[in-house]
């Protein structure tokens, strides 16, 4: 089994490439462990913080011996934040879906093999075929890096922003689709 | 199911931008405020996919959120 904590002297030492790289490592999992909260709290501001907590915790983590220690405590933030803000909210944070679907906490989410070369090129040659709008909307957001809001990336496109959401939907879907020619079923893979 | 008037929500909410408030914290997305239950578990699903796509096409596997992330590490 891969263990990111390898990537943990790094991390302590404030290096921000090598947390990226446990970032892109664990993202996928951590992420899929939210699902059980998708309808109740927004799980992509909620991974976010936890992951900028766990930058901060980082220093002062003592390994447990076992692997994935730090994706561990990752797994552990994140559901603690989801169950925190539904709370605040006052959504049932005893919901027994939820709480069925949860891991324990101290489950080691279940890391997969990233940076598939075939996957990688199968997205990249999908991408040449999509059609202007729709390719422009997907660079857009793919050179902004969640750092600038969508109205900010529409207008730069001069679109409005509701033309500008669909054209991301409809690169969405059309990569779906070539994807799936190629024998990749992204959503059944991330399902 | 989505309907012409859910889409461009659910699209909004399954981007990776999130402002911040000002005691820093990460704030949800307004469109995800305007979703139902149903829309809300679409525009997860759209995210999972969005990362995926993002992070296969960049450079060093970093996903928007990953991008986000690291941004704001940087800039603290």
């Amino acid at each position: 089994m891969q263990d990111l904590d390898t990537h943990l002297p790094g991390i302590v030492g404030g290096d921000p490439d090598v947390f990226g790289r446990w970032v892109a490592a664990c993202e996928l999992p951590l992420r899929l462990g939210l699902r059980s909260f998708a309808a109740t709290v927004d799980t992509e501001a909620v991974l976010q913080e936890t992951f900028l907590r766990v930058w901060q915790l980082a220093p002062r983590f003592e390994p447990d011996g076992r692997p994935n220690g730090l994706v561990r405590l990752a797994a552990r933030i994140a559901r603690n934040l989801a169950i925190s803000e539904q709370r605040r909210l006052r959504t049932d944070p005893a919901d027994p879906t939820a709480l069925d679907q949860s891991p324990p906490d101290d489950a080691t989410p279940a890391l997969r093999p990233t940076g598939d070369p075939f996957l990688r090129r199968a997205i990249a040659d999908c991408r040449r075929e999509l059609p202007g709008k729709p390719a422009q909307a997907l660079a857009a957001r793919l050179d902004a890096g969640g750092a600038e809001p969508d109205e900010v990336l529409a207008a730069r496109l001069s679109m409005r922003i509701n033309t500008f959401l669909q054209n991301f939907t409809r690169a969405r879907r059309l990569l779906a689709d070539c994807l799936r020619r190629h024998g990749i079923d992204l959503e059944a893979e991330l399902a | 199911m989505a309907t012409p008037e859910t889409e461009p929500l659910i699209e909004a909410a399954a981007g990776a931008f999130r402002e911040r408030d000002a005691r820093g914290a990460v704030r949800f997305a307004p469109a995800w405020w305007d979703l139902d239950d149903a829309g809300r578990r679409e525009a997860f699903a759209a995210a999972c996919v969005n990362r995926a796509i993002e992070a296969a096409l960049d450079p060093e596997g970093l996903s928007s959120t990953a991008r986000a992330v690291l941004a704001r590490l940087r800039r603290a």
